[in-house]
């Protein structure tokens, strides 16, 4: 049955309190619940998008005492002041996502950290709306009027709101949320040209943070009645990071075991309070150098064993299908025309004092294969990334479809249809084969929509599955569908890439030497694929070295040497052509 | 405001800065080898406090004292680079690798909170006086008055960075280092005994803690959390300088604390958050601090 | 048949006395970890309870006591939280704690509702009986210094002996609330602060502050910060020297060792505890003997003394019944005080140890703390 697993939740939710010896342990699932929820956030900034923060404790504060404040001097109904809390976080959110674009790893973790600080100094010292250190006391309790039940309803409240939490997360961590988070994470720019919006996903998931902890700080303020500045300090986002990585940075439970761990160490060091910071020392040296993927790596080390798909590096791909319409995946094929699908013009770009493309003009017709060679250094590679938008040209122009994308941002060029694969090969280590090329299917509801449909069906994942499959059949490594890339030779991770590529429908297809690493077997494969999406009307711009690979697959070659262009035109033509000779070719086997 | 009011708080400022300075180079230097910050520095410092504190009041001389101080707390350094930053480096890239050095480091620093708190307890300290004989001697220039304490820890600071900076772009010691910073793999290839650099690196922050906290016991209490409150503002203070000159770090420190003098004259109630307050704008604006460098994340 | 009778008796009383041999647990709430602020109170407060409960069982005593000690780190949550496990996991029969008023505001409320008696202490903050003091019964006390007392008698003599009077504050909880309770007292007695300067806890130097406050021309200086000694350590550089006048902390000897006996001298503060007085001097003696030079803050110690043999007496009249316990605490009568706390301490409408007569002021004379006339 879906989902069983969140009913028998939610049962023991219902049950606990009812079967608790007293009152104390109702106390600390409160406890327990609380942390959970902010570290759920922090677990997805932290492990999913890489961000840190060291100063989530600010935005508990601004939850706590938005609804705090307004409740206690104001009269609010909590009903009222939830909103307000989780705005306020949000909002601050926004604000640090927004540094966060421009400052990273550690100068972002002083940003947070200051962050935090001046929250805690700003509710210390402005006593007369947050009570201070001495406290806001009187604050309402959330116990729907009922004292002598109170801690009951409060727990079925706060353990609800976790679930609810729990379970968007569990969505993010099973969807194209998380792959592209972790894409972003490891490398940013290739996210781009799967047509993430990069920025945007980094600063909304600092968002999500923030509200997660917002969250937190408003079921704090409630359950005892009291809120004082002291419990904002720095030792409270760094005991929400101890919480997540405790229990497992970046799974999906790692959170809520981090949480529990929390509270139950709490509880024992206040009896021992002469080696309380041993004990906490201990166990992060402990835990990091010994246990790094915490207690949920711990657990799944003890009950399982990853099949690892290990192939042997004997296996030579069979012979691969010819390609039809049905065994490859519908490419969005330009419209046969005698415009360019592509045309740069005068487009330069330098660096350092190196000028690494020099004016270059050039067209590629539709449905052509297109190649751009050149010795080492010619500029080869830069071209292709002015191209996909990851580098800006200094001068020149670029139109895609007639359209100008000069100014581009290289998500948005992906979405237009223009896809490449990289020299070193971006392929995120974190996530499976079938995942990674999950990652081309860009595409889908958006969050809210997206979780309530997860929640009574998993179709949408299981047609991306299903696409990923299939292409992966295309390029004969379906076997190796749940493998990590690491675990794979070059060759497979190549066509892994490739698959991936293709995942993302591309109506131009710019391939960074393709054949590089290849043996000859695997090579000719590669050949067959690109004419079979030749066939199918996708574009392809590639850049080689393998002469013969070139001359035999393309329509076009186009020569630079030293960032300019010093030849075009059919392969025969190009390979006859004294200057290329000169510069390239007189040393290689024609 | 008073011009000797102006005077007295620069240089107070500057002394305090000048701590903040010592700070941020000790987590410059472990930055550049190990790409990793010790952030129980803080705690690094406090012991060196408490430790030059009871030698000096046992009555053993000043350079004893220190050069003791010093050797305990390279050991501590050592340590901690075998115990907390190299196993690190063989941890498979999950998630927590890149972020596992500021929980080990803090780990270790929360060892020594504790050992000071067994060993001296929990209360404030007073640190006696390392140069001048009885603690009121003043010194008096230009109308303002100061403690002979506080402007020879300036001019130490200053030649603590001079040092450093020749260290790290002229000799050959610092060269290595640049090399392991850019790349370890390379570095080693070169024949660079990588081991051996990273070890002297956390050798040099231990000694660059050793001497900030044994300068700063007598300006102020000792106590086992002190170190929390100059981790932070050294960190604050490596950020706005950048990852890369000790000079960048010896403005950023002078500055804030100067910055942070000026404000507690201006208004008592919220001094210390301005400069915090501005260290986040300057941030914002100059995302890789004075020196540092813009990357962008391009393959 | 008589040896019969007598024997029956003689079991009989056996009995009795067996029953009223009980188990008692008390347990006690503390800041021990943290700012040394807080600490220095709360480990002062925690020896002085450690004392009268081995003097307690040195008199071969009636019950049996369990001294249940959780340390709340200065932390309201924590603090709730293990009142909750005290209650309902370790059943107490009465609480004692803690430093920060803050905490004890937050579980009072619980102890009352549980009606579990509770010695609160060394928490000053002004109201934390007068708020419960109309249940019928309440079931929190205290024995502390209670700030306002000290507040008031530290204003009344100064605005008699000075016309510029300045204010120097933490900006933690003890200190924001001091001078909220400074400020109000000034205008009550129709005077102005000539200063107020206010400094982080954890501050490492505070000349711009002393600056200021020269600046101001003050001749008395109210000083409620933790760190003490940066007070003294800046003033020589400013060539400033007021009287200066504070809480209690300032009686500590650690305080003269810091800033010398020339600087402190004429330094006033709030006192309960007279050292000249025989007992308290004995009190002195044996607190020194037990724990040595951990031993640091006498007025903070004699108050938990006395709060808590207070407590066991009430425990020995009472047994285990929280219920009992109250009713024998508020009829406490022959307490002999070590600090200024009266025969009978408490009363239906007073659940304060100390009352405003029995505080006084203190002043540094030549290396003591002695009373200011």
């Amino acid at each position: 049955m879906r989902h069983l697993r969140y009913l028998v939740a939610a049962v023991a939710i219902a049950v606990f309190p009812l079967v608790s010896p007293n009152p104390y342990f109702i106390n600390l699932a409160q406890d327990a619940a609380i942390v959970a929820i902010g570290a759920i956030g922090l677990n997805i900034l932290l492990g999913l998008s890489g961000q840190l923060s060291l100063g989530q404790a600010g935005f508990l504060a601004l939850g706590a005492y938005g609804s705090g404040v307004l409740s206690t001097n104001h009269g609010w109904p909590l009903w009222a002041t939830l909103p307000v809390s989780l705005l306020l976080s949000a909002v601050a959110g926004g604000v640090i996502g927004l540094v966060a674009l421009r400052t990273r790893t550690h100068y972002l973790a002083m940003v947070t950290l200051a962050f935090g600080y001046i929250v805690e100094i700003l509710s210390q010292r402005w006593v007369g709306i947050t009570g201070g250190s001495m406290g806001l006391i009187g604050v309402p309790q959330l116990n729907f009027g009922d004292f002598g039940n109170g801690a009951t309803y409060f727990f079925w409240a706060v353990a609800a709101a976790l679930l609810l939490v729990q379970m968007m997360n569990d969505y993010v961590m099973r969807s194209r949320f998380g792959r592209s988070l972790h894409a972003i994470k490891e490398s940013e720019s290739f996210a781009l040209t799967v047509g993430i919006d990069a920025a945007r996903w980094r600063s909304l998931v600092f968002v999500v943070s923030a509200v997660t902890a917002g969250l937190s700080g408003f079921f704090f303020a409630h359950q005892a009645g009291y809120v004082s500045s002291d419990a904002f300090g720095l030792d409270r986002s760094i005991a929400l990071l101890i919480a997540v990585v405790i229990g497992g940075l970046g799974s999906a439970y790692g959170p809520l075991l981090g949480a529990v761990i929390l509270v139950m160490l709490n509880q024992l060091t206040a009896g021992l309070y002469e080696v309380s910071f041993y004990i906490f020392g201990g166990i992060l040296l402990v835990v990091m150098l010994f246990f790094p993927a915490g207690a949920v790596g711990a657990v799944q080390r003890l009950f399982r064993r990853r099949s690892s798909a290990v192939p042997s590096s004997a296996d030579v791909p069979a012979k691969s299908a010819q390609p039809t319409s049905a065994t490859v995946p519908a490419a969005a094929s330009a419209s046969p025309s005698d415009a360019p699908i592509l045309e740069l013009h005068e487009v330069t770009k330098s660096y350092s004092g190196v000028v690494a493309v020099s004016a270059v003009s050039l067209k590629v017709m539709p449905g052509t294969v297109h190649a751009v060679i050149g010795p080492n250094g010619a500029g080869k590679s830069t071209l292709i990334n002015v191209i996909s938008g990851l580098y800006q040209p200094d001068s020149g122009t670029i139109r895609f479809l007639g359209r100008d994308i000069t100014r581009l941002k290289p998500h948005r060029r992906a979405n237009l249809g223009l896809t490449r694969t990289f020299q070193n090969l971006q392929l995120i280590g974190t996530l499976t084969v079938a995942e990674n090329v999950m990652l081309g299917l860009q595409r889908g509801r958006s969050f809210v929509p997206g979780w309530l449909h997860w929640l009574v069906s998993d179709s949408e994942e299981r047609a991306d599955r299903a696409e990923a499959t299939r292409l992966l059949r295309y390029f004969n490594i379906e076997r190796l569908a749940d493998s990590l890339p690491g675990d794979l030779p070059y060759g497979h991770r190549k066509l892994c890439e490739l698959a991936r590529a293709l995942a993302q429908n591309p109506t131009m297809l710019f391939l960074d030497e393709p054949i590089a690493g290849l043996n000859e077997g695997e090579a000719l494969d590669i050949m067959a694929k690109i004419r079979g999406l030749k066939a199918l009307g996708v574009t392809v711009l590639l850049v080689e070295h393998n002469m013969s690979f070139v001359m035999e697959l393309s329509d076009t070659v186009t020569v630079l040497d030293y960032g300019r262009k010093i030849g075009e035109g059919a392969p025969a033509v190009v390979k006859r052509d004294p200057v290329v000779i000169a510069a390239y070719l007189g040393t290689e086997d024609a | 405001m008073k011009s000797a009011d102006l005077v007295q708080l620069l240089i107070s400022g500057i002394a305090m800065g000048s701590i903040y300075t010592l700070m941020g180079k000790g987590l410059l230097i472990t930055f550049l080898t190990t790409r990793a910050l010790n952030f129980g520095q803080g705690d690094f410092l406090m012991i060196a406090s408490f430790l030059s504190m009871t030698l000096l009041l046992a009555g053993v001389p000043v350079i004893v004292a220190v050069l003791i101080v010093v050797a305990v707390l390279v050991v501590l350094g050592v340590g901690l680079e075998r115990l907390a930053i190299r196993p690190l480096a063989s941890m498979t890239a999950g998630s927590a690798s890149s972020l596992a050095w500021i929980l080990t480091t803090m780990g270790f620093g929360m060892l020594l909170q504790n050992t000071a708190q067994l060993v001296w307890g929990k209360s404030r300290f007073y640190s006696p006086p390392l140069f001048s004989a009885k603690q009121k001697e003043v010194v008096e220039m230009m109308g303002a008055r100061f403690y002979l304490e506080e402007l020879i820890v300036a001019v130490l600071a200053m030649v603590v960075v001079a040092v450093l900076y020749w260290f790290l772009f002229r000799a050959r010691w610092g060269k290595e280092v640049q090399a392991v910073s850019f790349d370890k793999a390379t570095a080693s290839l070169l024949g660079i005994d990588v081991r051996r650099v990273v070890a002297t690196s956390y050798a040099i922050m231990a000694v660059l803690a050793a001497v900030s906290g044994i300068l700063a016991g007598p300006l102020t209490t000792v106590q086992a959390h002190m170190g929390l409150l100059f981790i932070l503002k050294g960190f604050a203070v490596v950020c706005i300088g950048g990852f890369v000159n000790p000079v960048g770090i010896l403005i950023a420190g002078l500055g804030f604390g100067i910055v942070e003098a000026v404000s507690n004259y201006i208004n008592s109630a919220f001094g210390d958050l301005y400069p915090f307050l501005i260290a986040l704008l300057f941030l914002i604006a100059r995302p890789s601090g004075l020196f540092g460098e813009m990357k962008t994340d391009v393959r | 048949m008589k040896l019969h009778r007598i024997g029956l008796i003689a079991a009989s009383m056996l009995a009795a006395f067996a029953a009223h041999a009980e188990n008692i647990k008390i347990g006690a709430v503390q800041g021990l970890s943290g700012p040394p602020a807080i600490v220095d109170f709360g480990e002062s407060y925690l020896q002085g309870n450690q004392l009268a409960l081995k003097e307690y069982n040195a008199t071969s005593p009636k019950h049996k006591i369990e001294f249940i000690v959780y340390n709340d780190e200065a932390n309201p949550q924590r603090a709730v939280s293990l009142v909750q496990r005290l209650i309902s996991n370790d059943k107490v029969s009465a609480v004692i704690g803690t430093v920060n008023s803050g905490n004890v505001a937050a579980f009072a409320p619980m102890l009352q509702q549980a009606k579990i008696p509770l010695m609160a202490g060394p928490a000053i903050a002004t109201d934390i009986t007068a708020k419960f003091i109309d249940q019928n019964p309440s079931y929190i006390f205290r024995c502390s210094m209670v700030e306002k007392f000290q507040v008031d008698s530290m204003l009344d003599w100064g605005v008699k002996k000075f016309k510029k009077i300045a204010l120097l504050h933490g900006t933690g909880g003890y200190g924001m609330f001091a001078a909220g309770e400074i400020q109000k007292g000034m205008k009550a007695r129709g005077m102005e602060l000539v200063a107020v300067e206010s400094a982080a806890p954890n501050v490492t130097d505070m000349t711009p502050q002393v600056l200021n406050l020269k600046n101001s021309g003050a001749e008395l200086v109210l000083m409620f910060h933790d760190s003490l000694e940066l007070l003294y350590r800046a003033m020589p550089k400013a060539n400033y020297k007021p009287v200066v006048a504070g809480n209690w902390g300032l009686s500590s000897q650690m305080v003269l060792n810091i800033v010398g006996q020339e600087a402190l001298e004429g330094t006033v503060m709030g006192q309960a505890l007279d050292l000249g007085d025989a007992k308290a001097a004995a009190f002195n003696a044996k607190m020194s003997k037990e724990f040595g030079d951990k031993y640091r803050w006498p007025v903070v110690a004699a108050l938990g003394y006395d709060g808590m043999r207070i407590l066991l007496q009430a425990l020995d009249r009472a047994g285990g019944d929280p219920a009992k316990i109250q009713k024998a605490l508020e009829t406490t009568t022959g307490f002999k005080a070590v600090s200024g706390t009266p025969e009978k301490p408490f009363g239906p409408k007073d659940h304060e140890c100390l009352d405003a007569e029995n505080v006084f002021l203190g002043v540094w004379k030549g290396g003591r703390v002695v009373k200011l006339r």
